[in-house]
């Protein structure tokens, strides 16, 4: 008995001393994510997560700061030649994690790598509008695009250059798990599904970083998260579920970091098929039908804004007198009987499952208010990936359903123009006049001529809804006490914005 | 015996043929993994260059032969959302599986062996029904809520323990007692039934009639004839844990082959499904044949020719 009272004794020695890893150590931010990054080649994917972890190692050639202005970063000047070639001066004694020198030639590697189709990049279509980059000097390049592209700076905020020497000799398959780049952390290891460790790069260009190791964690289930926040596990957590935004406010440790999404959550009404959704009136009287307000109050628990078209009002093109429909679901009737449903009709509303921040919540909330009115309305689930093959193929069982779209470009063009232009994959929408709009504001690079358009755009859309308009919505994070970080409308997590507290 | 076991092997090729075909087709089925891969507003130019490039293009049947003709040589090709070699990702979690599953049903047999026999011997009096309601209890629990209601009082509440990941002692413990309650719960009441089977059988009487010490009686005589049966269900649990307790692993951020297989299967990730169901099958048919090969060292009466 004596000896097993000593065994046990020394086992839980032996644990408090093993356990002793229990909270991040003095000099390491640790970042939780829901999955882990799936490779450190930034040209080969296209996930948040996994952006995350690269434009740590990585910069590209403009970066957007926390207040999503686009600022230099691995260019330091640039000027548009025409409509169609923009200059970018380099910035000069830039160094690869490797010794490696960066100049024109690593831009030029870096882009026609993404746009040569021989790569299969996921980010192929990002860059499909350049046509390809002339060297102009060591560190000048010229990039020429196939038409007037007045979105390229925005979309070369997410593309990372990458050595091309160490590339080319070493392959691909060995920067996915050695990346070397000119970013403010160093790669130092990746054990799969476990952890990436970084380590501050003291030579970065724009500043050593203040957190001098940064560790992702690949953490799937929610509760844990937040276990490892409160527990001083972690120090920042992504993806926090609303109901859960009071555990973390009110605990020693942690807080609750928000930020305004570039992700808003709509209902598309396919007016390309037969189906009462054709009809102008009816599309209207839906939008008039639901009640948003109350569904980001009680569903979203107050997390999210109401927009009244496409675009949230940081994005370029956003018409503030525009709007949000009213609730007024007596007029919704009145309109249904106008466009010839006066006993209403029935329909199928489509929802993922997970996918988004209480998606088939929401859904069930505005089939309610749908019936309200006197539609018949059901709501149907399903998985993801059959979800996103029946859009593509334009073969979705109902002409009615919930979708959420992320542009980060922070641009008009990177949601009117995908999502209604006639003919666009997945535009589901059909007004000639709206195209003509759009299209006009493709062509130009003067900003103030783009902005007339977006702005007819936008009326045009209002008036001849696509959608059912909902909201915008609200990122929310976990942040440890113990540094000083704020959350991103891009989703974005760059170490060098984390300081400590003192 | 030799040939017995070579016999077994090539019948296991059988098997794992059949399966790998099973998973081959149900996969082509659902879902266009180009969609997946592709961000959704890519051009459906895009979209079709890409699956040329990926031989989604060709007929199914082409791709399976294609398919086979390359795992024959190990390779699974490579995995669409990671780019790397699908076989070479599995195994790379593989330990951490195995590290969770051996301790797991380690822990298990170090509750369950005593419970169980004790609970046999003693069996109706109070520490029997106590020893079952907690078996009853233990299978019943759902492994979700227990790990995070251990999570909760261990390290959110008592700060004895770390709440995920792989690391040292202190991190296998949580996702162990997880598993290992239902192991254990359903390995107890294994245990206690075929004991008590034994021990009234014939040959025991005749132990004691010998002289036979009670001690020796039940771990020389009953416990090696009980201990068939728990055989096979330790095999089955080990091979079931090694195709990734998924739900365990999901929870505690455990790096196995569970969570793989489940991102692998939204991704619609067909190279690395294949290369996880081939090593979950490959691992099952070969612990099949270790249990009939220690059925042989428990029972000496069981011979293969």
């Amino acid at each position: 008995m004596k000896r097993f009272l000593v065994l046990l004794g020394i086992f839980l020695l032996l644990l408090t001393f093993s356990s002793l890893g229990l909270s991040a150590p003095k000099d390491t931010v640790v970042i939780a994510q829901g999955v882990d990054a799936t490779t450190l080649d930034p040209h080969m994917q296209q996930e948040t997560p996994t952006y995350n972890v690269c434009e740590n190692i990585y910069d590209a050639l403009v970066s957007r700061n926390p207040k999503e202005e686009i600022v230099p970063n691995l260019a330091v000047s640039w000027k548009v030649l025409n409509d169609t070639t923009w200059q970018f001066k380099l910035r000069k004694g830039v160094k690869f994690h490797n010794g490696e020198e960066f100049d024109a030639n690593a831009v030029k590697f870096s882009i026609e790598r993404v746009i040569n189709p021989k790569n299969h990049s996921p980010q192929i279509s990002d860059l499909s509008a350049i046509d390809h980059v002339d060297i102009v000097d060591k560190y000048t390049v010229n990039i020429v695009t196939k038409k007037p592209y007045p979105v390229l700076l925005a979309r070369l905020t997410a593309h990372m250059i990458i050595p091309p020497k160490y590339t080319q000799e070493k392959g691909a398959d060995y920067l996915a798990l050695h990346p070397v780049g000119t970013g403010p952390y160093k790669f130092k290891k990746w054990y799969k599904d476990e952890k990436i460790e970084l380590v501050a790069n003291e030579d970065y260009h724009l500043g050593a970083p203040k957190v001098k190791k940064l560790v992702f964690r690949p953490i799937p289930e929610a509760s844990s998260r937040i276990a490892e926040l409160l527990t001083g596990g972690v120090d920042i957590i992504t993806n926090v579920p609303p109901d859960k935004l009071k555990e973390i406010e009110n605990s020693k440790r942690a807080r609750v970091s928000a930020a305004p999404s570039a992700r808003v959550i709509f209902i598309v009404l396919d007016m390309t098929r037969e189906s009462p959704l054709k009809s102008k009136k009816v599309r209207q009287a839906l939008n008039y039908a639901v009640d948003v307000d109350s569904i980001i109050k009680y569903v979203l628990n107050g997390n999210g804004y109401r927009v009244a078209t496409p675009l949230p009002s940081s994005f370029f093109g956003y018409d503030p007198s525009i709007k949000p429909y009213p609730y007024d679901p007596k007029k919704a009737k009145e309109l249904l009987k106008e466009a010839g449903y006066p006993h209403g009709f029935k329909m199928t509303l489509l929802s993922p499952s997970g996918r988004y921040l209480m998606d088939k919540d929401v859904a069930q909330a505005i089939a309610g208010q749908l019936n309200n009115v006197g539609l018949k309305v059901n709501v149907k689930v399903l998985e993801w990936g059959v979800y996103v093959k029946q859009i593509l193929s334009r073969k979705t069982e109902s002409p009615m359903f919930l979708l959420g779209w992320g542009n980060t470009t922070f641009d008009a063009d990177g949601t009117l123009f995908p999502m209604f232009r006639s003919g666009e994959r997945l535009s589901f929408y059909e007004n000639h006049e709206f195209d003509k709009y759009v299209d006009l504001a493709r062509q130009t690079l003067d900003p103030e001529k783009r902005k007339e358009y977006y702005h007819k755009a936008l009326r045009i859309l209002y008036d001849d809804p696509g959608w059912i308009f909902l909201y915008q919505q609200k990122d929310l994070y976990g942040a440890s006490k113990r540094i000083k970080w704020e959350a991103r409308p891009d989703e974005r997590i760059h170490g060098i914005d984390i300081d400590w507290n003192r | 015996m030799k040939a017995y076991i070579i016999r077994r092997l090539l019948q296991s090729l059988i098997v794992i043929l059949g399966v790998s075909i099973i998973v081959f087709f149900i996969l082509h089925l659902t879902g266009d993994p180009a969609a997946l891969l592709l961000p959704l507003d890519a051009t459906q130019e895009d979209i079709d260059k890409f699956r040329h490039e990926m031989g989604f293009d060709d007929p199914v049947i082409v791709q399976y032969f294609r398919f086979l003709k390359n795992a024959l040589r190990g390779d699974f090709g490579k995995s669409l959302r990671h780019a790397q070699p699908a076989m070479g990702l599995v195994l790379e979690r593989l330990p951490a599986t195995i590290e969770l599953t051996l301790f797991s049903l380690f822990l298990a047999l170090l509750v369950s062996f005593p419970a169980g026999i004790i609970s046999a011997i003693k069996k109706g009096t109070m520490y029997d029904y106590v020893a079952m309601t907690f078996a009853l209890i233990g299978q019943s629990i759902p492994i979700f809520w227990l790990g995070l209601m251990l999570i909760l009082f261990f390290s959110v509440q008592l700060h004895l323990l770390p709440v995920s990941g792989r690391g040292g002692l202190s991190h296998l413990i949580l996702p162990s007692v997880s598993i290992a309650l239902y192991s254990s719960a359903a390995l107890t009441r294994l245990i206690r039934s075929n004991f008590i089977e034994v021990m009234n059988a014939d040959y025991i009487r005749t132990a004691r009639a010998k002289g036979v010490s009670e001690f020796k009686v039940i771990l020389k005589h009953a416990l090696r004839n009980a201990s068939i049966p728990v055989v096979t269900m330790l095999g089955l649990q080990f091979a079931a844990l090694l195709g990734g307790a998924v739900i365990t692993e999901t929870i505690f951020a455990w790096p196995g082959v569970g969570r793989l297989a489940i991102q692998a299967i939204y991704d619609r990730d067909y190279p690395l499904v294949q290369a996880v169901v081939f090593v979950v099958a490959l691992t099952f048919v070969i612990t099949n044949i270790i249990i009939d090969i220690i059925y042989t060292y428990l029972d000496p009466r069981i011979k293969y020719n």
